[in-house]
């Protein structure tokens, strides 16, 4: 488990931080979401809310317990016993037809690939959700083949509309509402990732997976007029 | 007592007037901004002296220009920035509990000293809480912010409340201090020496980037720090970015990022900063650790 022991900083009266200090992995989130439930189950009455980072646990205390008793606690959890994570994996409907791809061929050419082998290689892998942030619903995933890496633009666009997924450094997203955002659009998602009046207004969890599944101009139309659910298998 | 349904009517307003309380407290983790009212600290008073639920929602008013009127009578309260306020015409102060009769006309002029100023209402807004708040934010709870004939609910006893014998002051010396508590950011430990002496020196200017997701400041510094892997954000946290820039995140910010989060603001720093206006200088006063033994 070297590596694998968090470090806790006390930052204000109400915010601390465990931060591990090892690369992104499926390992590291199973380590994170343990020591999560378990903070959670021992600090219920202390504890407003904790929010997973790539490599952080961020933690929103009502009042931060005294130290010792805190510092107890987690070397006590420094090996945790960790489930396995979801096997839940959701089929994302993606079109990655030019309408919805205004970056795709250009990004194409710079990787010296043909679209179809880009769209191959984007959608055949499966991402794993780490968390949310960004904007409400977005869903930070880890898993983006290095070939695919790509710095950010310079001028950020300024609206992406809501459904377009995009590649942005090390990484791949949805964006799930309108905004400005500076990563490369290569398709849209007819599905809904938000929904501010559903408790909770996202349907996925981290540590699932998802997998981008291609999808014509013709099944993106029907599937967005229609009331379609992500499913997971 | 009766408590039958009235509503006041935006006749006139600048950009910045949105109903907030204490925002969506535990959303983060769905990728939700807090949001809520900038400064905590007025916003309390407000209904403290409303005899209100301290988490009651309230009018934040960024602009001068506001005029409303009410449709039936009630009691407000004001407090948070200065300002020359006028009621059906006749100059008023601009703090504490004013009654309010059938008609009135509520007008904000210049803003004197301060930045926001809170409006609060007996028994407060009708309005129905998205996610266990009434704070506006787009796409959670629409219409941002307040603009022309936009009507918000309140509750009336139909009766103009008897003016109260109780003088009360709205103490403003805070507002006009320079010096902002803040505590060592996460990465604070990994800024050389001479950068964190710099952080402590440098008289920072409120920059006209400022709105209710961060306020940007104006004077530059040297940044070595590469970025990191996304983490926890908060209202209050100072990020530096990458051309070295100070970016103080406020209560609409996203709640991850990547750069580098070098100072944090408690809750009464938040709401010191958001009293400030462009032009302002600050000067951060950092602490380092904090006694656990006092309630916080």
């Amino acid at each position: 488990m070297v590596g694998l022991i968090p470090t806790h900083t006390i930052i204000s009266p109400s915010i601390s931080e465990l931060k591990w200090d090892v690369e992104i992995s499926d390992r590291l989130l199973q380590i994170q979401l343990a020591v999560k439930k378990l903070l959670e189950n021992q600090f219920a009455d202390e504890i407003i809310e904790i929010r997973i980072g790539f490599r952080t646990l961020g933690i929103l205390w009502h009042r931060i317990p005294d130290p010792q008793q805190l510092l107890h606690f987690l070397n006590e959890i420094k090996d945790p016993l960790t489930d396995p994570l979801s096997r839940k994996t959701w089929e994302i409907p993606v079109c990655y037809e030019n309408e919805f791809a205004k970056d795709l061929p250009a990004l194409a050419e710079a990787k010296k690939l043909s679209p179809e082998e880009l769209i191959r290689l984007h959608s055949e892998n499966s991402y794993r959700i780490h968390f949310f942030g960004f904007l409400p619903g977005f869903m930070y995933l880890h898993g983006l083949p290095e070939l695919l890496f790509s710095p950010r633009k310079t001028v950020p666009d300024r609206n992406i509309e809501a459904g377009s997924v995009a590649i942005g450094g090390s990484q791949t997203g949805i964006y799930p509402t309108n905004s400005p955002g500076g990563w490369h659009i290569i398709g849209r998602s007819p599905l809904s990732f938000f929904d501010a009046k559903k408790l909770p207004p996202v349907w996925a969890s981290p540590g699932d997976l998802i997998s981008f599944c291609p999808i014509s101009k013709e099944e993106f139309d029907s599937l967005k007029n229609s009331s379609f659910q992500p499913t997971w298998k | 007592m009766i408590k039958d349904p009235a509503n006041l009517t935006i006749l006139k307003t600048g950009p910045g007037t949105s109903v907030q309380d204490f925002g969506r407290i535990g959303f983060g983790q769905f990728g939700i901004p807090i949001s809520g009212a900038m400064d905590i600290r007025s916003m309390k008073w407000v209904n403290h002296l409303l005899k209100n639920k301290e988490n009651e929602a309230v009018l934040e008013i960024s602009q001068p220009g506001l005029k409303i009127q009410f449709d039936a009578p009630t009691q407000i309260c004001l407090a948070g920035a200065k300002s020359n306020v006028f009621l059906n015409g006749q100059f008023i102060k601009s703090e504490g509990l004013i009654g309010i009769d059938f008609g009135d006309i509520l007008e904000f002029g210049a803003i004197n000293l301060g930045s926001k100023i809170y409006l609060g209402i007996k028994h407060g807004f009708r309005i129905l809480p998205v996610m266990e708040s009434k704070s506006f934010y787009p796409g959670i709870l629409e219409n941002g912010n307040l603009k022309k004939g936009d009507q918000i609910g309140y509750f009336t006893n139909q009766e103009k409340p008897k003016p109260s014998p109780v003088k009360v002051i709205f103490n403003r010396d805070w507002m006009l201090s320079d010096t902002i508590v803040a505590y060592e950011g996460p990465e604070w430990q990994f800024l050389p020496d001479s950068t964190k002496a710099q952080l402590e020196e440098t008289k920072f200017t409120i920059s006209n980037l400022q709105n209710r997701m961060a306020i940007q400041l104006e004077e530059l510094i040297p940044n070595s720090l590469e970025e990191m892997s996304t983490a926890a954000v908060y209202p209050g946290s100072v990020q530096l970015t990458s051309g070295g820039k100070l970016i103080v995140l406020m209560k609409d910010a996203q709640v991850t990022g990547g750069y580098p989060r070098i100072l944090q603001l408690p809750e009464d720093s938040i709401a010191h900063i958001a009293q400030k206006r462009p032009g302002e200088t600050i000067l951060f006063e950092i602490k380092r650790g904090f006694d656990f033994s006092k309630p916080h």
